[in-house]
């Protein structure tokens, strides 16, 4: 169901703009050619409204290319896709069904944010008091509508993402494209925006395409993730099941202890029955790598043995600063598909 | 251009053209250009009138001389604005904004087109009042404004779409304004050859396809020598072609393929799409065939000898035959005075004499006599006298305009024409008129001085009203950016 861009934004609970669990977004083999290089080699994904895609890569891993090619500012070599059933031939029409904050944003400095709204309201068919009318709500969505006649120039960093976002939602897009959102936000900033961008797709059923280098932006708030490694995709489907699917060192953790009590820590967790071998991590003072044995067919060890382990340092009255599975976060799994494509 | 609304609001143009223009004028960068432009003026002006006190330029030459001046620094206004308009917004990385909207591209550069144009007007209207005043009461200024106005719009849409051009394959402004400043460079070349360059065959030609050049030619004869438009309307050929060619170009062939990045995709993608090896040909075959064509009818006119004069046929006389007197011996003067005296001669011979050529001499007695140019102190150099018959005498008019201090001896020679090229004539010398020459100033030349001063005034008040009114409508309070 195509969708003009002056229909009302959808509430909670409205009918979702494509058919029920029809994927708004679909990429089907995406490459593109600088010369001889091959930038993006084969892209394929898909994207359902309310879902939120981490579209993740090591800097040149084609990131940029697919994010340009999807929002129509470059041409594919081969490949197609569709946005909200619209095929990537008709690029007025992609164009009116996206929303884009782009890494490199600018913004004019000299006019207020309401006239910045405003003014891109009316590009995309709206009367000069719809225009007005929707980018005062976009402004009070994100927390800016005291700030609405004031020059942008005049805007902090966070202030500027969120115009840049509100901007990107001025057509009530089917899908929104987020390059580098959080990027120059302090810790606080960065959690409300992530707060805000999942609520941009479960209010308006969108789908968001969330392009960053902060994993734990990904795992905070993505449904689904896309890894990039050298322009090839090197995993696909849920945060779970990437994570699950490459999970290999199940039989590792990883223990953080005040530096003064390193060496305590290592003889009692040595003595605990299971483990194989516990190193201090060099470089990382205070972290110790513990690995335990594997039960005889390989599978996962047994939740208990990791227990034995906080048991022994508890005991012995050792701070645990942290305690963590190496292999179960989404970090060492992107470090582990990309190493080798990372530049 | 297709996709004029889109949807129920104002065509993208207008909406582009009123942003950029709110920009480019509220935003200070075109008042700033133009406020330059009122002072560059002012001071052309003002030089321009106190040299007419002290030389007695014409009217019609002040104002040619400035209105010139206008549309060179009004065109350069333009290029810079138009060099900015794409790189600059590539540069500060909000061009992806507009590019991200379903919005027509042609649409979009025509809207930037207009605004980069509005300059322009301006810069004319500010004009107005100074070559008003130049005038001196000469109604030069009416066809100056309806000459200036045509040829300057003409050439404003020029040469702001070449500085768009630039900007459009350019990434970043500091390319883009150094092309453009290479282009407008370019334009001024011709203007300062060599006198003899210009008026040979070549150097006529450079000039009438030089758009610049070929302005400037067309308001000198318009304006200077009275000449009828029918004579030299070939001459705006080369900037009303541009201006099209340029338009042609900008909107046509370039604005679809606008990209946020220039260069590779750009011009190749430009000229695989719409302009095809074929095509690129038979332009340029045929801008060289135009520009041949409507040369040729200039050539021939400058190449037409002038019909020869009948003289009168008469026998030789001798020197000591001839006579020439002068009215005045001894003047104690200022800089800007005018010393008119008479002079005449007569032939005292019993023959009929040869046509007599009466030229005026003038030698500074500071240092060690050097001669000074008599075309800047006097209207007329020389003047000619047909044959004087026995016993016959000729009186002439002169003036010396008094333009530098110091002393000076002016005389006057007259000379028998020689019978043929193998022969010579003896001239003959009058008395000298010695001239003592005091300094004086001006301060007030033409009565230019409250134009010069006001405008610029205005133009500041102008800007502080603006960005007054701009204060009132923004919320200044707040905090400011981290």
């Amino acid at each position: 169901m195509n969708r003009t861009p002056l229909e009302l934004v959808p509430k909670k609970g409205d009918a979702p703009r494509a058919e029920e669990g029809a994927p708004i977004l679909v990429a089907e083999d995406l490459r593109k050619l600088y010369g001889p290089r091959e930038a993006l080699k084969g892209l394929t994904f898909t994207l359902g409204p309310t879902r939120v895609l981490g579209f993740l890569g090591p800097n040149g891993a084609g990131k940029t290319t697919a994010i340009r090619i999807l929002t129509t500012i470059m041409e594919p070599t081969s490949g197609r896709f569709t946005v909200d059933g619209v095929g990537s031939d008709q690029p007025d029409e992609i164009r009116r069904r996206i929303g884009v904050l782009p890494e490199s944003l600018g913004f004019p400095k000299q006019i207020t944010g309401i006239e910045f709204l405003t003014y891109f309201g009316q590009l995309y068919g709206r009367t000069a008091a719809e225009a007005r009318a929707k980018g005062m709500g976009l402004l009070e969505e994100f927390g800016l509508q005291n700030r609405a006649r004031s020059l942008i120039g005049s805007y902090s960093r966070g202030m500027r993402q969120r115009l840049g976002i509100a901007r990107a939602l001025v057509n009530d897009p089917a899908v929104v494209f987020l390059d580098e959102p959080t990027l120059g936000l302090d810790p606080r900033g960065q959690q409300e925006l992530l707060a805000q961008i999942r609520q941009v797709a479960e209010r308006r059923s969108a789908g968001v395409v969330l392009c960053t280098h902060h994993l734990s932006d990904v795992e905070g708030v993505c449904d689904d993730v896309v890894i990039l490694s050298s322009g090839e995709v090197v995993a696909t489907g849920t945060v779970a099941e990437v994570i699950g699917g490459t999970q290999r060192n199940g039989n590792v953790v990883r223990v953080h202890v005040p530096s003064e009590s390193i060496a305590q820590a290592q003889r009692i967790l040595e003595e605990v029955s299971g483990v194989l071998r516990v190193t201090a991590t060099s470089g990382i003072s205070g972290w110790l790598r513990v690995e335990m044995a594997r039960s005889a067919d390989g599978a996962p060890d047994d939740p208990a043995d990791r227990n034995r382990l906080l048991d022994g340092l508890i005991r012995a009255n050792i701070p645990i600063l942290s305690f963590d599975s190496e292999g179960g976060r989404l970090q060492d799994v992107f470090l582990q598909l990309t190493a080798g494509g990372i530049k | 251009m297709s996709d004029r609304r889109n949807g129920r609001g104002a065509p993208i143009w207008w909406l582009v053209f009123r942003r950029e223009l709110a920009e480019l004028w509220i935003g200070g960068k075109a008042l700033v250009l133009v406020f330059i432009f009122s002072l560059v003026l002012g001071v052309i002006t003002y030089v321009v009138a106190a040299n007419s006190e002290l030389s007695l330029i014409p009217a019609n030459e002040m104002v040619y001389e400035t209105l010139k001046t206008a549309i060179a620094v009004a065109l350069f206004i333009g290029l810079i604005i138009g060099s900015d308009s794409l790189s600059g917004e590539r540069e500060r990385s909000t061009l992806e904004h507009i590019l991200l909207t379903p919005t027509s591209r042609r649409q979009v550069v025509f809207g930037k087109l207009l605004a980069a144009f509005t300059p322009w007007p301006a810069c004319l209207a500010i004009s107005i009042p100074f070559l008003r005043v130049l005038s001196q009461g000469d109604p030069v200024w009416i066809p100056a404004i309806l000459w200036g106005s045509l040829t300057g719009t003409t050439m404003a849409i020029a040469y702001t779409g070449v500085g768009m051009l630039v900007s459009f394959w350019s990434n970043t402004n500091k390319t883009s304004y150094f092309v453009s400043l290479g282009i407008y460079v370019l334009g001024l070349v011709p203007a300062q050859l060599p006198g003899k360059a210009q008026a040979g065959f070549f150097g006529q030609w450079l000039q009438m396809i030089n758009p610049m050049a070929a302005t400037s030619h067309f308001l000198s004869k318009m304006l200077v020598n009275n000449r009828h438009f029918s004579e030299f309307w070939n001459w705006l050929l080369a900037p009303m072609l541009l201006a099209l060619a340029v338009l042609f170009v900008l909107i046509w062939f370039a604005a679809p393929a606008l990209k946020l990045e220039a260069g590779r995709d750009g011009i190749k993608e430009v000229l695989r799409t719409r302009f095809a090896k074929r095509g690129r040909l038979a332009t340029a075959t045929a801008l060289t065939a135009a520009s041949l064509l409507f040369a040729a009818p200039s050539m021939v006119q400058a190449q037409t000898p002038p019909a020869p004069s009948a003289k009168a046929a008469a026998s030789q006389v001798t020197p000591a035959s001839l006579d020439i007197a002068i009215d005045v011996d001894v003047r104690h003067v200022k800089v800007s005075d005018k010393i008119p005296f008479t002079t005449t001669v007569t032939n005292r011979a019993s023959e009929t004499s040869r046509p007599l050529i009466l030229a005026m001499n003038i030698i500074n007695l500071k240092g060690t006599g050097d001669p000074v140019d008599p075309e800047d102190w006097s209207p007329q150099r020389t003047q000619y006298v047909e044959a004087l018959g026995a016993g016959q005498s000729a009186t002439h008019e002169w003036q010396i305009n008094a333009i530098l201090d110091g002393e000076f001896v002016a005389y006057m020679v007259v000379l028998p024409e020689p019978t043929g090229p193998n022969t010579t004539s003896q001239p003959v010398a009058s008395s000298a008129i010695h001239l003592t020459v005091a300094p004086y100033t001006k301060l007030n030349p033409s009565g230019v001085l409250p134009y010069v001063i006001a405008t610029p005034v205005v133009l500041i008040l102008l800007m502080v009203y603006l960005f007054r009114r701009r204060r009132r409508e923004i919320d200044t309070g707040g905090a400011t950016a981290s």
